[in-house]
């Protein structure tokens, strides 16, 4: 939910260039895909269009719920993304990067994340990522990622967000006290009761 | 009440269907359905409608109008769903800097009920080990209560203790009560005869029958319910404004 609610006001469904409010959002297998199907799911409840892209689905049964409550929603599944940049461009007033998280292996991605990394690459539309970029190293900047518009960190943010030029929110107000204190995060103070935070 | 539906054949303009007050039996039911074919888990709806109270507690008593110096809420949990939902809620409430302290004399043995009291208590919210019967006692330490103590499944006409003691303090104390889905002690179909009287009732995902006549401040809250069971029950729900997930009915 947070993570939608980022979007929501990083990109207010009347700015939205395209005639229809579509949005493209690519899940990973792992729980950074779980986190995009559930912000599928909030998307279409705000009325966004979202057209969801799941090439691998994990076997494990929370994540095969969530998927389920998406499909429920009428929240369309892509079979293939097209490699063709301009249908993207044209399909597509947004890109949501939830495919690799924190605890991936950026040296080591394998497809079809890889090709998919390719593709976002030459893209115009722009891409707002889950936590990670996806590809990059968790503690360093990317020298030839994706680069993301926006990236809404959850939780806290990440050392490779620190160079992180684009818009940059901070999500998910649940963190209990004693978990701040030991990890010394220094929250800022989250307006009213938003669960989201612009950096 | 039930008004008929519009045939799709006619010219005039949609008008808005009333909002449907659902029936014991039809709450049971979209539960059922929610959990069976639509895959949510229930600490995730527990999760969604605890966030939501507590988002409607802070619309109806900002923490700028709270009248004592500290902004106290006591949270009163019962032992299924209903308390799950108060437990959340207080999590929430402390998040959003109100100080909350629980009361929450029977607990269940549901893992997942152990896990949300668990949370609570790692947020150093203070449990109550029991609750005071001097009305004055309450009334003075407390800003709000919240009563989340029996839902819609509860079985008005047998209320043990501790509940039945617990309403019969509440319906003396002076203190604004914040009632979670149903008010504890009413039939989920009837308006109650003599049972408390919230300032504030919070209904979860649909209003019930029982609160047609409900005379104080009422909130609509938890907005996730698919498109499909909205249709499929003609609950014609009130939109929700921006990405708010609760509306004042």
């Amino acid at each position: 939910l947070p993570f939608s609610l980022s979007l929501h006001q990083a990109y207010p469904l009347a700015t939205l260039a395209k005639k229809q409010p579509t949005v493209l959002v690519i899940c990973g297998p792992d729980q950074n895909g779980s986190i995009g199907l559930v912000c599928a799911r909030y998307l279409r409840m705000f009325e966004y269009e979202p057209t969801i892209y799941h090439p691998k689905r994990s076997s494990q049964s929370l994540h095969q719920d969530f998927t389920v409550q998406c499909e429920k929603m009428d929240i369309p599944f892509l079979s293939y993304l097209p490699t063709e940049v301009q249908l993207i461009n044209d399909a597509y007033n947004l890109v949501i990067d939830a495919m690799l998280g924190p605890e991936a292996d950026h040296g080591n991605i394998k497809e079809p994340y890889s090709g998919i990394l390719v593709t976002l690459k030459q893209i115009k539309t722009p891409i707002v990522s889950v936590d990670v970029p996806s590809g990059w190293d968790v503690e360093e900047p990317s020298q030839d990622g994706i680069s993301p518009d926006v990236l809404i960190s959850l939780t806290a943010p990440k050392k490779c967000a620190m160079r992180f030029s684009g818009k940059h929110f901070l999500a998910g107000r649940f963190l209990p006290y004693d978990i701040q204190k030991k990890y010394e995060l220094n929250l800022p103070d989250y307006p009213g009761t938003d669960c989201l935070i612009e950096l | 009440m039930d008004k008929m539906n519009h045939s799709s054949a006619e010219a005039e303009a949609e008008t808005i269907e009333p909002l449907r007050y659902l029936s014991k039996e039809e709450a049971a039911a979209i539960e059922t359905e929610l959990l069976r074919d639509y895959r949510f888990g229930q600490q995730q709806l527990i999760e969604i409608w605890g966030q939501a109270c507590a988002t409607a507690i802070t619309k109806a008593y900002p923490l700028a109008t709270l009248a004592k110096k500290q902004p106290t809420v006591l949270v009163i949990c019962g032992p299924d769903q209903n308390g799950s939902i108060g437990l959340v809620c207080a999590r929430y409430l402390r998040m959003f800097e109100y100080e909350p302290t629980i009361y929450h004399p029977k607990r269940s043995s549901q893992s997942l009920h152990q896990d949300f009291t668990v949370q609570c208590e790692k947020m150093d919210i203070p449990f109550l080990s029991y609750l005071p019967t001097e009305v004055q006692l309450i009334n003075d330490a407390y800003n709000l209560v919240i009563d989340a103590m029996l839902g819609p499944e509860a079985d008005h006409g047998n209320i043990k203790e501790p509940y039945s003691g617990i309403l019969v303090t509440l319906k003396q104390i002076k203190t604004p009560i914040v009632s979670v889905d149903v008010p504890s002690g009413w039939d989920v179909e009837e308006p109650s005869q003599d049972g408390i009287s919230p300032d504030v009732l919070i209904s979860l995902t649909a209003p019930k029958k029982c609160a047609m006549r409900f005379s104080g401040k009422h909130f609509l809250a938890g907005r996730f319910l698919p498109y499909d069971i909205q249709k499929k029950y003609e609950l014609n729900l009130p939109d929700y404004p921006g990405t708010d997930c609760l509306i004042e009915l």
